[in-house]
């Protein structure tokens, strides 16, 4: 009786349940979204590609703002005076937007002009107010108190007073610019006059700005964009140190963002795209600027930027389709990763904007300071010169770059980038040929015995201890060192203070290995790492010949001339052995082969650079 | 109690404090904000690098600026993230929402399945399938996280996805999973040769059939639990519920599930019709779980008897289940709509973040919550996987000798001997008490896992609290690494009163005196 009970409600459960299935819900078939029709064009004409760090500012011309996760997403939002090409670094004029013109060198002047129908995306005009505004704010000549002193521990400036002018930011070549520039009557061209002459001219202002009349607005409550500017050009013409005051905080704090702002207004763009949705950590979304009118058009309808911040995690993102472009930090693992997925995705390794080095120290008494030998200039060379000859700089590439990036190659220029324009000449001319690749034990040894040098010499190596490629390069070079006749210590410290002792405790270490980033093809770039006391001389190399070079360069408006000046800048620094270079960073890659015409640069912008040149192939 | 409580809470004030002081000057020795300054190239270097000083405030003494911290802290405001300038505040709370849904899931999963294993295992002792669950829990305890995680990532989501290109089991592949099926469940149930090979044929040839029904129905790519399904799996729900709770025998309690199994399956039709025309948010579905539970337990109080506390119970569990059903039925039907979408185009398990990019914007006001849902689920799945299986292995362990300690207790003789029935044996009086000494170590587990699921994070790249702690480290912001680690000291310092405090409310022999 008891089964017979369960069965029969069993039975009445599934005829139940029978009935039931035979009718049916309500009907989705007629949903327009279920069909997809509408999705295929969109997934045609879109790319998601990875980045490791979210943005947090659209001001990338502020202190704070200036960062690459931030540069390469203006650089799909905004149009530029130029851009640079990814293989030779040259700069490329873009007359679509505007062009920059040098109308005098002495004094010099250099005339901006906005081509015609450049818009913001809400439809005001890009003009010379955004401009001025952008040299105002750079240039740091409107801040009516010391920058460092208004800031408290978070970062806000707090204690500025109503009327007192700080703009977050101080650009040296902007600063040169001194007087008000002079405004043409239709508002689209603009010249400045340069307080003396300035070889990196061209890349003072590249184009990007924010929108003055959205800062005239907020600062100023100005509501109508023309008026705006006039008021934002008006403030910065009577230095009206007021409006001044307001123009300067919104400049500096309301474009920072780490999600998409509820006003549009304060994330408007004027170039290729503009920006939809940006979901905090996660993604930003770009959708192609309908008005825009200029030359860099954008080649696919909607970009997506994913922040994956661990590479393998990109690669395999990439292997299931989540993006279709990524281009992580180079490490051997990233390249095996990469080339086990075979045809699935093409790959292109290459070189970033830093390289490694070795530095000398030249003041501290110790073997390569002349000091040491009793003022003997000659000796203190001879031994530098053998220490550099002795660094194996081949295998360290063989050893800990191959594998990450299979063309690396030593580099030998201590101002040029490989791969840009004029790095071969450099080469060749520079001297650095008297240091072959591969390094010259023989000849180092030859030179100490030469100089009557006693040896073995005690050279204290420092580097950045948490550093573990710097660790095996340490040790690539101690043992090849050591048959010249070097003793090479390890003088590193651990990365907390690595910094402290590399700047300020020059006595404590005799070389030091690490590495220096490039950020622009600027010729005046690297005046900082070989002037005399300049800031980024560690080495405390000082020489009266470079110094003037170095004037010179400074000040040297013609791009033939400037390249003689750096040539001779270089052949002073090898043959002073002031120091070596080793390797350019790798960098790698990797796209779907549907996605054509990627071309990344070794500079900001990177993996962006070029996107009017993409296609997704249909295959 | 109340000077117990007051008094630990005190101590754990004091505590926090002295570790904040010592967890900022390690924080401090161990970022370098000035690094990215260090190797810049920057015309204006010599600005930014006194900018920087400033702004940090470095050329103060580190003591001097822990107690300027320590002011802001106790005021709520944690500060900001320099290198974003953003609120540490606003930081903190969408990481540990992120956090959480991470976290829940697997621990829930982990204890559930961790336990009932554990205490099977315990059930047969030094058996094999006890030593295979061993092996097995000290395999999964050693594996590291990271390489879980990619081992996950190449099976769970490339090659699966691959596989629901074309989702066909060869019968060789289905014949193997059978056979390994059959033969877990014959271990797992024990008893004397001819059980065994009975357990092992039945549950081999039901993973069978259930594996060719998958495969004949396409179900890989349009998943449904229609009625049918909802009935045979809603019995089987209420079965099993019975059986752990009061027992078949007791009549009341069985009708109570099955009549809970056919009030859900009377309602199904009417319920499509409400989830597709009410706009269904998660307020929405957690109320409808609570009246699926107070009308199963309401049922239960319409068969009356005398215990009929134990029939609303076996009802509203069963009414729970039930429901639950439905709503993985309803979520089920847009999986075809979410593989067919451009932005998933076929590939549906997802290896990193916590969202498809563009997909919810992308689909109609109705279809948002389930597609939301569904693509919340297959970004969550694998790192709850990898989370899970970790706490997994530790909470067989725990289970299974708690309960071996507890069945060898003199009570439990005693129950024996007084003629209950062994379910009544092992479920009220040994598995239960089993559950104390568990009880107190999940508040820790869980606190553990909040704070500790760091790698999990960072390679599946959820923007979870891990996550935070780890991207502040990299760039040298100390605010949000103390904001980190003062969330999760409280929290295991909280952990440890709570999980004092439970096991005395469980245990009458301890006694919480101050």
């Amino acid at each position: 009786m008891k089964s017979n009970r369960f069965a029969a409600a069993t039975a009445l459960v599934a005829v139940g349940a029978l009935a039931l299935a035979a009718c049916s819900g309500p009907d989705r078939s007629a949903d327009p979204t279920t069909t997809g029709g509408t999705g295929e064009e969109t997934a045609n004409s879109s790319i998601t590609i990875a980045w490791d760090a979210p943005l947090n500012s659209l001001n990338t011309n502020s202190n704070n703002g200036s960062a690459t996760q931030n540069a390469i997403v203006q650089f799909l939002l905004d149009d530029l005076f130029y851009t640079y090409d990814s293989e030779t670094l040259e700069t490329i004029p873009n007359p679509g937007f505007g062009t920059i013109e040098k109308v005098s060198d002495s004094p010099l002047q250099v005339k901006y002009t906005y081509a015609d129908g450049v818009a913001w995306s809400d439809g005001t005009p890009v003009d010379v107010a955004d401009l001025v505004l952008d040299w105002a704010a750079t240039s740091g000549n409107f801040n009516t108190i010391d920058i460092e002193e208004a800031m408290d521990d978070e970062g806000n400036l707090v204690d500025v007073g109503a009327d007192q002018v700080a703009f977050n930011s101080a650009d040296p070549a902007a600063q040169l610019i001194e007087d008000f520039p002079e405004i043409s009557e239709d508002g689209k061209s603009v010249t400045f006059t340069y307080s003396k002459e300035f070889a990196d001219w061209q890349y003072t202002f590249d184009g990007h700005t924010v929108p003055a009349h959205i800062v005239g607005k907020r600062a100023l409550g100005v509501e109508d964009p023309a008026e705006a500017k006039t008021a934002v050009i008006e403030a910065i013409e009577n230095k009206d140190n007021a409006s001044l005051a307001k123009l300067a905080q919104v400049w500096n704090s309301d474009f920072n963002f780490t999600s998409l702002p509820s006003e549009p207004e304060l994330y408007l763009s004027n170039g290729a795209y503009i920006l939809t949705d940006y979901v905090e950590n996660q993604y930003l979304t770009l959708k192609a600027n309908p008005d825009y009118t200029g030359d860099h058009k954008a080649a696919i309808e909607n970009v997506t930027i994913r922040y994956i911040e661990d590479s393998q995690a990109q690669v395999t993102a990439l292997e299931n389709g989540e993006v279709d472009y990524i281009g992580p930090q180079a490490s051997a693992d990233v390249k095996v990763a990469l080339e086990a997925l075979g045809d699935q995705v093409e790959t292109h390794f290459g070189v970033e904007g830093t390289y490694e080095h070795v530095d000398l120290v030249f003041e501290n008494d110790g073997p390569f300071d002349p000091a040491s030998y009793d003022g003997d200039e000659e000796t203190a060379k001879a031994v530098r010169k053998a220490f550099l000859l002795s660094i194996p700089r081949q295998d360290i590439v063989d050893n800990l770059i191959i594998p990450s990036n299979p063309d690396a190659a030593v580099r030998n220029s201590q101002i040029l980038l490989p791969g840009s324009a004029d790095y071969d000449q450099m080469v060749a001319e520079n001297g650095s040929s008297e240091y072959p690749d591969t390094g010259d034990v023989d000849a180092a040894a030859a030179l100490l015995d030469e100089a009557g040098v006693e040896t073995p010499i005690d050279v204290r190596l420092a580097f950045n201890a948490d550093n573990p490629r710097r660790v095996s390069q340490f040790a690539l070079i101690q043992d090849a060192a050591q048959s010249a006749g070097f003793n090479v210590i390890d003088a590193s410290a651990p990365a907390a203070e690595w910094g402290t002792l590399l700047a300020t405790q020059q006595d404590q270490y005799d070389a030091s290995l690490f590495g220096w980033q490039s950020t622009s093809t600027a010729v005046t770039e690297s005046d900082a790492n070989f002037r005399t006391g300049a800031i980024n001389n560690f080495g405390k190399y000082s020489s009266d010949e470079v110094d003037r070079l170095l004037d010179d360069l400074q000040v040297e408006i013609d791009p033939a001339k400037q390249l003689e000046l750096q040539i001779a800048v270089e052949k002073e620094l090898w043959e002073d052995a002031f120091g070596i270079t080793i390797f350019q960073f790798p960098a790698v890659q990797a796209w779907k082969p549907t996605l054509q015409g990627v071309r990344a640069s070794t500079i900001s912008p990177t993996i962006f650079n070029e996107f009017w040149n993409w296609s997704i192939a249909t295959a | 109690m109340l000077r117990f409580i007051s008094r630990r809470l005190g101590m754990g004030a004091l505590i926090l404090l002295i570790s904040s002081f010592l967890m900022y000057l390690l924080v401090n020795v161990s970022i370098r904000p000035m690094e990215d300054l260090e190797q810049s190239t920057a015309r204006n270097k010599e600005q930014l690098i006194a900018d920087r000083i400033e702004q940090l405030d470095l050329n103060t003494n580190v003591v001097i600026r822990y107690f300027k911290w320590l002011g802001n802290f106790f005021t709520g405001d944690f500060g900001v993230a320099w290198r974003s300038s953003q609120s540490v505040n606003d930081q903190l709370g969408s990481a540990m929402i992120s956090t959480l849904q991470l976290v829940s899931a697997a621990a829930v999963l982990a204890i559930f399945l961790g336990v009932a294993v554990g205490i099977i295992s315990a059930l047969r002792q030094y058996t094999t399938f006890d030593y295979l669950i061993t092996f097995l829990s000290f395999l999964l305890y050693s594996l590291p996280a990271f390489w879980v995680a990619v081992l996950l990532k190449r099976w769970g989501a490339l090659r699966f996805n691959d596989f629901l290109r074309d989702p066909a089991l060869t019968a060789l592949a289905i014949a193997g999973i059978s056979a390994a099926l059959g033969i877990v469940w014959m271990l797992a149930l024990g008893g004397a040769l001819k059980r065994r090979l009975i357990n092992f044929v039945g549950a081999g040839t039901v993973t069978a059939l259930v594996l060719f029904y998958l495969q004949a129905t396409n179900w890989w790519t349009s998943p449904k639990i229609d009625p049918v399904l909802i009935a045979v799996l809603g019995s089987g729900v209420a079965v099993a519920t019975t059986l752990l709770s009061t027992g078949l025998r007791n009549r009341r309690s069985l009708g109570t599930a099955f009549s809970a199994v056919a009030l859900g399956l009377a309602l199904y039709v009417p319920m499509q019709y409400l989830l597709y025309y009410v706009q269904m948010n998660w307020w929405i579905i957690t109320g409808l779980a609570l009246v699926a539970l107070a009308s199963g337990a309401g049922l239960g109080r319409l068969w009356g008897g005398p215990d009929w506390r134990q029939s609303a119970r076996t009802g509203a569990i069963t009414a729970f289940g039930v429901a639950a059903l439905i709503f993985l039925d309803q979520v089920m039907s847009y999986w075809g709509q979410y593989l067919a979408h451009p932005t998933i185009s076929n590939r549906p398990i997802a290896t990193v973040g916590d969202r498809t990019p563009n997909l919810v914007q992308s689909v109609q006001e109705a279809d948002k919550f389930w597609l939301g849902t569904i693509d919340q689920y297959t970004h969550l799945l694998l790192p709850t996987v990898a989370l899970m299986l970790i706490s997994f292995a530790s909470y067989t362990r725990y289970a299974r000798s708690s309960m071996l300690e507890v069945l060898n207790q003199d009570y439990i003789r005693t129950a024996r001997a007084k003629g209950l029935t062994e379910r009544t044996v092992i479920m009220r009086h040994g598995f239960r008490n089993s559950l104390i000494p568990l009880a107190t170590i999940v508040p820790l587990d869980i606190v553990a896992l909040f704070g500790g699921a760091i790698i999990t994070e960072q390679v599946f790249g959820r923007p979870g609290m891990g996550q935070m702690f780890i991207k502040s480290l990299h760039n040298a912001e100390i605010e949000p690494i103390m904001a980190y680690l003062m969330v999760t000291a409280l929290l295991a310092v909280l952990a440890n009163i709570i999980a004092d405090l439970i096991y005395a409310a469980l245990d009458p022999r301890i006694r919480v005196t101050a």
